[in-house]
């Protein structure tokens, strides 16, 4: 069946909607990824991880639907000309988020890293400031689309979390390192801490890329 | 029609194309030059719109230039179309930005000055106001239009799609108004040459509308506008949106709405009524230039971001355009001037019909009573003298008049041989005149007359109807209706036509 043709109004509708829905989808991400972190701090084997595994799944493929679904009707609909560029690339970005939320849990299931004790509540601290960033990435992109005058306020929270996933995770390398742990496993938790720390200075890049969005978009 | 008519009607048609070409950029450039709008799509409003504004209401402006300079023979008319699209095409050509307007205002002093006549100062002085004022009123416009938007969509927090959808919708909507705006008031530019010796005559569209002689002048010129729009604007739309300044779809549309308006204000002729009718100061319908408006609302949204505007805009682009306002005019007189010799000389053709005065008894009896001292033209009584400038200059070499005595004596002494003829009471077209100024004029059957004042006495004498009313601007309306009645009376029944 050829798709339906809608009139101007009920295509922006559409849009937009898609837009908002696409956001709801990095937020959720952010939070699914969250609670499965929690999860698999505190009881690894639980089968829930592999709900959250599969949630996660679904959700980042819901997003690059979506994301390819809106880039589509933008240039098919030659709409938003001057900043359709910025929206495209706020779009593939915000989908790395996503994406980075997945590939990081599925590797951490496959993975299974051994957390210690005394570093869980560290750990758990990290996944938090690291969501809290992200979800404000979301609340700043919605607001360039609604009140570019707002974005920066949005940016300024970003950076806030950012800095504070950063503070985190050098607490927890530097309590890993100094701990009697086999080098291997240092190395591991490592790598780990970098990965879900490295989300958050891409959503710190996606700010960025906001601020300067909206001082383009200001009229 | 004769092939000669539609030959000389050809050079308005080539600069109704010029004009399409050049002056449709102003109306939908910014819109294309910023991928708001597809140009097929921005070329068929305009062409639509153009026609209609021109068919419609482009009476209101072409009388402005017939008061600069009434030009009265074909082949002038031609020439004075020519020089204007000539002059327009090869500083287009040249890259330079030009203004239609000043080409074809150029052009008529031109025809001035090798015709005879006397240019109308005060009518050139006002034009030359327009030129100031149009830019000016185009940039407070378009700042205010813009500051207006822009406050909107931060109170209504719109969406960014959603404001690109109203902002396009905005974009169609003024542009089909700017090129409603171009039609009317430009089309004065493309065919207003051409109203006195209109080789159309009306036609009735089965009992339900009468399409003027002039009308049908205009919707021909528009035509030609559409055909410059569609064939060759592409071009200059994508560079006019950009070339001053870059500007954002919403800055865009605030100088388009801007750019309607201020061509809108200055062809109105209902706006003119509704403000004379408040009791306020009328606005001159003159045919005023697009480029000039855009180019003024594009530096009020410059001027409106403070420093940070003033900086992109590309002050050099604004030079040349300003050095064009300057030279237009100038080298479209000089050619116009060149070429009417040119073609009354080599292609003996009459490119302009005398107009002769002469200080007969009754004219000099009128000058008497009108108080101007005709006491020391008594030697020139009775002498015929060619052109306003020659009989100009005859009354300021004997007579100590005033301006407006001297103004009063070229309207006086001028020669307009009228002879109300029963066929041409037959023919008349009474739906242009009121029951009263039909009737009065059928006394006057047989009756011929030398000068346009005396047939004007004779018709006030059979009672009121067309009597003018105290000069003010509460009768202005009324007074422009009964100057247009005449004029139609005078053409109607001049000796020889």
């Amino acid at each position: 069946m050829a798709p339906k043709r809608l009139m101007p109004f009920g295509r922006t509708k559409a849009i937009e909607r898609q837009i908002d829905e696409f956001l709801d989808i990095v937020s959720e991400a952010g939070i699914v990824f969250e609670q499965g972190v929690v999860l698999f701090v505190d009881r690894p084997d639980d089968e829930a991880c592999q709900q959250k595994v599969a949630q996660l799944k679904d959700l980042e493929h819901r997003g690059d639907h979506l994301r390819m679904g809106i880039e589509t009707d933008l240039y098919t609909n030659m709409l938003i000309p001057e900043s359709r560029g910025d929206v495209l690339s706020l779009l593939d970005a915000l989908d790395d988020l996503t994406d980075g939320f997945e590939a990081d849990f599925v590797s951490f299931i496959i993975e299974q890293p051994e957390i210690p004790d005394d570093v869980k509540a560290d750990f758990k601290d990290l996944v938090s400031a690291v969501v809290k960033s992200v979800e404000h990435t979301v609340t700043a992109s919605r607001a360039f689309f609604r009140d570019p005058g707002s974005v920066r306020d949005h940016v300024h929270k970003i950076g806030f979390y950012e800095s504070d996933a950063d503070r985190v995770a050098i607490r927890i390398k530097r309590h890993v390192f100094g701990s009697g742990l086999p080098l291997e496993r240092k190395i591991h938790l490592r790598d780990w801490v970098n990965a879900i720390d490295s989300i958050a200075d891409d959503a710190e890049d996606v700010g960025d890329r906001l601020s300067i969005y909206a001082i383009k978009r200001s009229l | 029609m004769e092939i000669a008519v539609l030959l000389f009607l050809s050079s308005g048609l080539f600069l109704g194309w010029s004009l399409g070409a050049n002056d449709a950029a102003n109306v939908f450039g910014t819109a294309v030059g910023s991928r708001m709008i597809r140009f097929g799509t921005a070329a068929l409003i305009c062409g639509v719109f153009v026609v209609l504004g021109a068919v419609f209401g482009g009476a209101g402006a072409a009388h402005g230039l017939g008061k600069l300079g009434a030009v009265n023979a074909l082949p002038g008319a031609f020439m004075v179309a020519l020089s204007a699209a000539l002059t327009v095409y090869w500083m287009t050509k040249a890259g330079l930005p030009v203004s239609t307007t000043q080409a074809i205002v150029g052009a008529i002093i031109g025809w001035n000055l090798f015709s005879g006549s006397i240019t109308d100062t005060a009518t050139v002085a006002r034009i030359s106001a327009t030129w100031v004022a149009c830019p000016i009123l185009g940039a407070v416009f378009a700042a205010v239009i813009y500051v207006a938007i822009a406050k909107l969509a931060v109170i209504g927090k719109l969406h960014m799609l959603r404001l690109d959808l109203y902002t396009r919708a905005g974009l169609v909507l003024a542009g089909a108004f700017g090129s409603y705006s171009l039609g009317a008031n430009n089309i004065g530019n493309v065919m207003g040459v051409f109203v006195e010796s209109s080789p159309f005559s009306d036609i009735d569209l089965g009992g339900v509308y009468t399409l003027t002689s002039v009308q049908q002048l205009f919707l021909l010129g528009a035509l030609a506008i559409a055909v410059g729009v569609f064939t060759y604007s592409k071009r200059v739309m994508m560079t006019v949106g950009n070339s001053v300044m870059p500007l954002n779809p919403v800055a865009a549309w605030a100088v388009v709405l801007a750019h309607s308006l201020v061509l809108f204000l200055f062809s109105s002729t209902e706006l003119e009524h509704a403000l004379v009718r408040a009791g306020w100061p009328a606005i001159p319908l003159i045919p005023v230039s697009s480029s000039q408006a855009v180019i003024g609302g594009v530096i009020g949204i410059g001027l409106l971001k403070g420093i940070r505007g003033v900086r992109q805009i590309r002050w050099g682009v604004l030079g040349n355009v300003a050095s064009g306002w300057v030279t237009t005019p100038i080298i479209s007189a000089l050619v116009c001037f060149v070429m009417l010799f040119v073609l009354q000389n080599v292609f003996k053709q009459q490119v302009y019909q005398e107009v002769h005065y002469v200080l007969s008894p009754p004219v000099m009896a009128r000058l008497q009573e009108q108080g101007a001292p005709v006491a020391n033209l008594a030697q020139d009584a009775d002498t015929d003298t060619v052109g306003g400038r020659a009989f100009r200059r005859l009354i300021r070499e004997h007579g100590a008049f005033d301006d407006a005595q001297e103004a009063l004596a070229l309207e006086v002494a001028e020669v307009y041989e009228t002879h109300i003829t029963p066929r041409g009471l037959k023919e008349l077209d009474r739906s242009r005149l009121t029951k009263e100024q039909a009737a009065a004029l059928e006394p006057l059957s047989g009756q011929r007359y030398n000068h346009r004042w005396q047939l004007y006495e004779a018709l006030t004498a059979q009672g009121d109807a067309w009597k003018k009313r105290p000069a003010g601007t509460i009768h202005k309306v009324y007074n422009a209706r009964l100057g247009e009645a005449l004029g139609y009376i005078y053409r109607h029944f001049r000796a020889g036509e």
